[in-house]
């Protein structure tokens, strides 16, 4: 199933390469930058550029497979999205829904870069440095967390149905929608009560103090980080300036 | 008195029934006390008001006396009891939070708003203590389940709890990785004088470690005491090691024998030391 | 009563990786005989449970094949397989769904197709063999840990396959339960069923089971009668196992020359026995 390989795609694994050693914040510039870059530009050269870099980042940070899995994933949403417009355009031509397509890759990609370097935890850092409370950075955690998790319950719920003689991918399309169905209530129940015993485990290691938390782990910016903005800068000041539209 | 508690009884939120029924409890530092009971007398439903989650988390109707190292849980929130009772949950995956062991060692502390430099030196001594250095940048995901049930030990030990409360902690365990769990929690309680309870059904796994077993039925606790002398009257209900069994036989045939504990291998050196009594056995040493 | 040595599954040389490259299984290679009870034994993450699911053809092997009475499950579908072999999960959560325990048992007879009136009866038979037929009308999710653990048992029995699989039926289980859950299997074995059982319980195997095969690390690494393997204590130790208590009790007698047979006594009842005779000859 696609999803479930994008699901595994989005999980975070350490590695041991200069993207990884970075504050997550200039992580998070370099994809925001890209990103914004993405929405800025209007001719499928600058789009394809863009795309091109979020790919040579990913290699640099060696993720290339997992770059590559995450554009199979959306590109049959990127398909949707060029049929789409080119159906509803009020002028002809292809360039225009081409364009919209090649955006949402490259938005998905470059925004992917940052999750599939950073983990929860640092995720959550960073927005507890932003002054967001605990509770709300946590929420953030905790979703990341256990996604993998879900995963894998998805799973164990699709076999037992299975087991029972259950085809999931039988009959006619509203047939199939149903067959979800079946697959949602004990999934859902299950992760209820999971993130009940989950709750319970937090508060039973003291979450939800009055006290103000203290922090362990402090984000530090270094060199690394220095010369990571300064390419950033000239990169953005480049592509403004030089590339032609 | 870690735990003093008289009275004790509770009901869930919207329940006809009553979960605990009139429980009375005491319990001081340096022991480890075994919980047992049928499925459904209300261990797991005793063992979170000792640490504050009945009624803080799950609400319901609570009576009697009740004094955790000295808080009464209607009167303190869940998280001033974290500082003195530890909780160790089932499931290691939901009671295991963050990407790093490091982080999650640390997490209770921070909760705790310990001046950071502390955090850091107790992190490290619970790195140290249960041989989780070399997996402290590890994901606790990637870990085993034994391995993750330490490092859940672990990040509930660091905060330095008088009492440590486990709930069936190695039901997705096997019997060997069960065995040093349980062997950690021992020693934590012979060399520091922790007071450990435990929610146990494996007797074989559990039992050799006790120090005091409590038995539970409909919420009421039937009977408290010595390990042999609970099961002898409740092996029915919650089980009787072969080993016990045996030694139940033996005393049937008029054979008494004082194991000093209740594992197979105590009691057959008790059997070695008897036969030896009555001029039996070759071997190592010879009788009288 | 053991097999009767008809072949029930067989896996030929089975060789599994998961989609992220673990590999789980690595060559492995075992029969199931009709008829018996077998358990399969080790720690955990040495395969068992993905080995099981191989027996229904939800997992299909990277290399090797698994035949279930004759079907390749490679080439036949899970429903097909499902027919014969029923495969009882360890988590009953993972898959109570309907809005009554009666539905819950029906489930799998319809996805079969069986007839209304075939379902009707099957379903009584087995919520009365699991003692939760006053519970038909009740929604699965308000009975107890017990009882959804003898409901999700109930639903595969109801369409009588010929093989069923548990994994690890005693886990998480008080002492009634777990004699409730022998009891059981007695009377399975007397409808001539096959049963497989991963499980970690080692006094269980002793008591109720032909076979035992221990694994590690995705491979077989012993397999025979409890008696012969369960005696053996660095095969446990490799699959992470403790000895029966009896096998613990044994050894310490035998190394102080208080039993010197090479027989191991299995049973409690059986070596007081020896023991108090043993103390009227002598002292």
């Amino acid at each position: 199933m696609v999803e479930i390989e994008a699901l595994r795609a989005l999980k975070f694994k350490k590695e041991n390469t200069p993207i990884d050693k970075t504050d997550p914040r200039s992580r998070a510039l370099i994809s925001l930058t890209l990103a914004f870059l993405s929405l800025y530009s209007q001719s499928l050269l600058k789009q394809s550029l863009l795309l091109a870099t979020a790919a040579c980042i990913a290699i640099v940070a060696r993720r290339g497979a997992r770059f590559v899995s995450i554009l199979r994933a959306t590109a049959p949403l990127a398909l949707l999205i060029f049929v789409l417009n080119y159906i509803t355009a009020p002028q002809p031509g292809w360039v225009g829904p081409a364009l919209m397509a090649l955006r949402f890759l490259t938005l998905s990609t470059s925004l992917s870069l940052f999750f599939m370097t950073t983990s929860p935890d640092e995720v959550s850092l960073m927005l507890e440095s932003a002054h967001l409370p605990r509770e709300y950075a946590m929420l953030i955690t905790m979703s990341f967390r256990f996604v993998p998790t879900l995963a894998l319950d998805v799973e164990s719920v699709m076999h037992a149905l299975q087991s029972r003689g259950f085809e999931l991918e039988k009959g006619s399309l509203t047939q199939r929608v149903r067959n979800y169905v079946y697959l949602m209530v004990p999934l859902i129940i299950f992760e209820v009560r999971r993130s009940l015993m989950a709750a319970e485990a937090l508060e039973a290691r003291g979450f939800g103090s009055s006290r103000k938390p203290t922090s362990y782990i402090r984000l530090r910016f270094t060199a690394l980080d220095g010369v990571a903005i300064a390419l950033v800068t000239i990169y953005l000041l480049s592509f403004i300036l030089l590339v032609p539209d | 008195m870690l735990v003093d508690i008289s009275d004790l009884s509770y009901r869930y939120p919207g329940a006809s029934d009553w979960t605990l029924r009139g429980i009375n409890l005491s319990a001081r530092e340096g022991e480890f006390i075994l919980l047992a009971g049928p499925s459904g007398c209300g261990k797991s439903t005793l063992a979170r008001v000792l640490n504050g989650l009945i009624p803080n988390f799950y609400g319901g109707e609570i009576h009697g006396s009740i004094n955790v190292c000295g808080l009464d849980p209607r009167e303190h929130p869940t998280y001033e009891f974290a500082e003195c009772v530890g909780f160790v949950f089932q499931n290691p995956e939901n009671q295991l939070f963050f990407n790093t062991v490091e982080r999650e060692l640390a997490f209770g502390l921070e909760n705790l708003g310990l001046p950071r430099d502390e955090i850091v030196r107790r992190v490290e001594k619970s790195l140290r203590e249960y041989q989780l250095l070399e997996l402290r940048d590890r994901s606790p995901f990637e870990l085993s389940g034994g391995q993750q049930q330490r490092v859940a030990i672990a990040s509930v030990m660091v905060m330095n709890p008088r009492i440590l409360v486990l709930d069936e902690p190695t039901a997705n365990l096997d019997p060997l990785t069960a065995l040093h769990v349980l062997a950690l929690v021992r020693r934590k309680v012979s060399e520091e004088g922790v007071l450990a309870i435990v929610i146990e059904h494996r007797l074989e796994v559990a039992l050799p470690f006790a120090t005091r077993v409590i038995v539970m039925q409909d919420g009421k606790i039937v009977e408290d005491g010595s390990p042999y002398s609970t099961l002898k009257r409740y092996g029915h209900i919650v089980g009787f090691t072969p080993a016990l069994k045996l030694l139940e036989l033996l005393e049937e045939g008029g054979v008494e024998i004082s194991p000093n504990g209740v594992s197979p291998e105590k009691i057959a050196l008790a059997i070695v030391e008897l036969f030896r009594g009555r001029g039996y056995g070759g071997g190592r040493g010879s009788s009288h | 009563m053991e097999g009767d040595g008809e072949v029930a599954i067989k896996v030929e040389d089975v060789y599994y990786t998961y989609p992220g490259g673990v590999e789980a299984l690595r060559g492995v290679s075992l029969e199931v005989r009709k008829g018996e009870i077998l358990a399969i034994m080790g720690e955990n993450g040495a395969g068992k449970t993905t080995l099981i699911k191989h027996f229904n053809g939800i997992l299909k092997p990277t290399r090797g094949r698994v035949l279930v009475e004759g079907m390749d499950t490679r080439t036949t579908s899970v429903a097909q397989i499902s027919r014969v072999v029923g495969l009882v999960f360890q988590n009953p959560d993972h898959q109570l769904f309907t809005e009554s325990v009666y539905d819950e048992v029906a489930f799998a007879l319809r996805n079969f197709k069986f007839p209304e009136e075939v379902v009707e009866q099957r379903v009584k038979w087995a919520l009365n063999l699991l003692n939760l037929w006053e519970y038909r009308d009740r929604s699965p999710f308000s009975l107890s840990v017990g009882e959804r653990k003898r409901l999700t048992i109930a639903s595969v029995l109801a369409y009588d396959p010929e093989i069923i699989v548990l994994d690890e039926p005693t886990a998480g289980q008080d002492y009634l339960q777990k004699e409730k859950i022998s009891e059981l299997l007695h009377q399975l074995r007397l409808m001539g069923k096959t049963i497989v059982m991963v499980t970690h319980d080692v006094e269980f195997v002793t008591e109720h089971v032909d076979r035992v095969v221990l694994m590690a690390r995705g491979r077989v690494i012993a397999e025979g009668p409890p008696k012969a393997i369960l005696g053996k204590q660095t095969v446990l130790r490799e699959a992470r196992l403790l000895p029966p208590q009896m096998v613990r009790i044994y050894a310490v007698l035998k190394k102080h020359g208080i039993m010197d047979g090479s027989e191991v006594l299995w049973r409690p009842d059986e070596l007081s026995l020896q023991l108090l005779s043993k103390l009227k000859q002598g002292g």
